[in-house]
Order: structure tokens, then C-alpha cells, then sequence
């Protein structure tokens, strides 16, 4: 197995470890509704970095990040989830707990897929 | 020295208070005529703050417990006519207020086969209060602001929409919440008003005009000098 074929599997333990690392349930929803209980890395935090002045303000900015080859089984035809415009389509929706137990759900803004090593992340927008 | 206490506003900030106050009565107002016609009054809900940095705080929470469109009434600057004023006493001035607006917009479903994208709502939201500030501050009803005497004019020089966030620059944050601002650049020219030197009644000059037939007086004026 080649260094590449490695990282991707490593990823299964450093995205995925639910247990020991840093993994957390995950649901993601696609436009036709189909769902997928996923295990990943979320974010949910409410300050950032200004790109233009470098400052940190105040701003909530919401990710996950997602093994494409775990995507593949709960959504073998629907794609990758994106940010969908287009306001007759229903969105990609993604939903997942706090560290409190309080669910949130998100729409899709922004698919990042890094299609190298096998990671895709999705910067995440409030819905309801 | 100057011998009374400065304890007064000046008309910046006078000006200020009751752009401020209109709008805030205003928009009583047109929520209360919006439940007489029989239609939503939130759609004509604006909230008022005056000279806040941070008005949207509470649009950080998960849930915002009130999501009408916000307004930030706060003084920008000043410059003074020194062709139309006074050295001493009064100074034509014109002052920039700006009216920050800002509309938050949430993506939701819309109960059909769509959804209703949180970008879009939220500009609309925020042109929705520009139209109602806009509307409010140039009727008729306030060409002097109510301050007749005070302002001699005012006008909306600019109304800018910062853009909203793009997703294709990968420079941008994109936040969770979707917020739109807009900026209405007030600009009213008023009176500036300086504390005075108590004057002393030098002299007493009465004027009568008298009619040369019958000598009738027709008029009587008395002038203190200096005048006053």
C-alpha cells in the first residue's frame, strides 16, 4: 500500500475514532432526502479571523469534516454534498449535537472536497 | 472666562436624538397602521438603537429571539461654513449621520419542494429597512426634521449595501449567520450655536415713523445697543 492509499485510511481513525479520538456522529441529508449517519470532526465556534485585517471578530462559523469513502455508502448516487442556490432544490443539510447534547442544523454553504487524500470538509450556514 | 456652565446639547446631538425619535415613532406607527389593514405588523418592525457598536450580539445565539432588521442611528462628523456663519455667535453646519441598517436572514425550508436561501432573505431584509428609513426620514412631514429654526436641510447623500459574503473568494469567512449591512449617509445642515458674552445695554435707540400730513405715528421701535 503506497503512503497515499495509507492516508486514507488513516483517516477511518483520526476522523472516525468516536471512542478514544476526537470523532462525533454526524447526519447529513440530501436534497431527496435520503440521510446518512456519518462519523467526523465538527466545528462550531464564534470567533474568527478577519482575512483583511488579520483581527479576530466575532462571527459563529460552523464545519465538518467527512471521509468522501464513508459519504459513498449512505449516498452511492446523490454526489457530494454542495452548497445548493438554486431555492426550488431542497439543500445538503447537515445536523449534529454540541458538546451539551443540543442539536443544530446547518445548511451546506461550501464543499471543500480534497479529493488527494480523500477528505471533504463543509462550511456549514444556520437553517430551519 | 466664559461665566455660565456649559449644560446644554448641541445640535449635532439634538439632531442626532431626533432622527433617532422619528424613526422610532414612526415605526410604532406603521406597525399599528399594518394591524389596521389587516396585514403582519413585523414586516414593518424595525429596531432603533443609537450610537452602538454591536447591536447584532445577539444574532450570534443559535436562535435570535428577535430577528427584525436593526438600525444604528450614530454621528459621523461635522463641517462648519465659514461663509455662512458667524464668528461669534452661530456656524452653518453640516453633519454626516449615518444610519446603519442591518437585515439577518436564516435558510429554511418553505414548506414546499425549495427552500428559502438565507443569503437572499437577509438582503432583502435589509433593503426592506432601507426603503422604510429612507421613506421615513425624507416624507414631507419632516422636511425640517421637526426642528424648523435648528435645520435648514436635510438630504440622504448615499445608501451603500456592503456586499454579502461570497463563497467563491476563499478569502472569505463565511458565517453561520447570514447578515447584509447597509449604510444610509444622512447628511442635515443645521445651526451650531457658541456661548455669548452677556451683553451690556449701552444705549437706548427708539425710532418712531410719523406720517408728515397729520404726524400720526405709524411706527415705534426701540433697539438696544449692542444689539441683542
Amino acid at each position: 500500500m503506497g503512503l497515499r492509499a495509507l492516508a486514507e485510511q488513516d483517516l477511518g481513525t483520526i476522523l472516525e475514532d468516536a471512542t478514544t479520538g476526537f470523532g462525533w456522529p454526524i447526519t447529513i441529508t440530501a436534497p431527496d432526502l435520503t440521510e446518512g449517519a456519518l462519523t467526523g470532526f465538527s466545528d462550531d465556534i464564534a470567533q474568527v479571523i478577519d482575512p483583511e485585517t488579520g483581527q479576530a471578530v466575532s462571527g459563529r462559523l460552523a464545519s465538518v469534516a467527512i471521509r468522501i469513502s464513508s459519504l459513498a455508502v449512505p449516498f452511492p448516487t446523490q454526489g457530494l454534498p454542495v452548497g445548493i442556490s438554486d431555492r426550488t432544490s431542497k439543500p445538503w443539510l447537515v445536523a449534529f449535537d454540541d458538546i451539551n447534547g443540543n442539536s443544530h442544523t446547518f445548511k451546506v454553504a461550501q464543499s471543500n472536497p480534497d479529493r488527494a487524500i480523500g477528505l471533504l470538509s463543509l462550511i456549514l450556514e444556520a437553517y430551519q | 472666562m466664559i461665566d455660565a456652565l456649559i449644560d446644554k446639547q448641541d445640535s449635532f446631538e439634538i439632531v442626532r436624538d431626533q432622527i433617532s425619535a422619528i424613526l422610532a415613532t414612526e415605526v410604532a406607527s406603521q406597525m399599528a397602521l399594518a394591524t389596521a389593514a389587516t396585514k403582519d405588523p413585523n414586516d414593518w418592525k424595525l429596531r432603533i438603537f443609537e450610537e452602538r457598536s454591536n447591536p447584532w450580539e445577539q444574532w450570534l445565539e443559535d436562535s435570535p429571539a428577535d430577528i427584525s432588521p436593526i438600525i444604528n442611528v450614530w454621528y459621523d462628523n461635522s463641517t462648519f461654513d465659514l461663509k455662512a456663519g458667524s464668528t461669534v455667535e452661530r456656524q452653518k453646519t453640516t453633519g454626516i449621520f449615518n444610519i446603519d441598517c442591518y437585515g439577518y436572514g436564516i435558510s429554511q425550508d418553505d414548506g414546499g419542494t425549495g427552500h428559502l436561501p438565507g443569503d437572499r432573505e437577509a438582503a432583502l431584509e435589509v433593503q426592506k429597512a432601507v426603503r422604510l428609513v429612507r421613506n421615513i426620514l425624507m416624507a414631507g412631514t419632516y422636511t425640517y426634521l421637526e426642528l424648523r429654526g435648528l435645520v435648514w436641510r436635510r438630504w440622504v447623500d448615499k445608501v451603500t449595501i456592503f456586499q454579502p459574503q461570497d463563497i467563491r473568494n476563499a478569502q472569505q469567512i463565511i458565517n453561520v449567520q447570514k447578515i447584509v449591512g447597509s449604510r444610509i449617509a444622512f447628511n442635515v445642515i443645521f445651526n451650531e450655536f457658541s456661548p455669548q458674552v452677556p451683553f451690556e445695554t449701552l444705549e437706548l435707540v427708539s425710532v418712531d415713523v410719523k406720517r408728515t400730513e397729520d404726524g400720526q405715528i405709524i411706527a415705534e421701535a426701540d433697539y438696544q445697543y449692542p444689539l441683542s
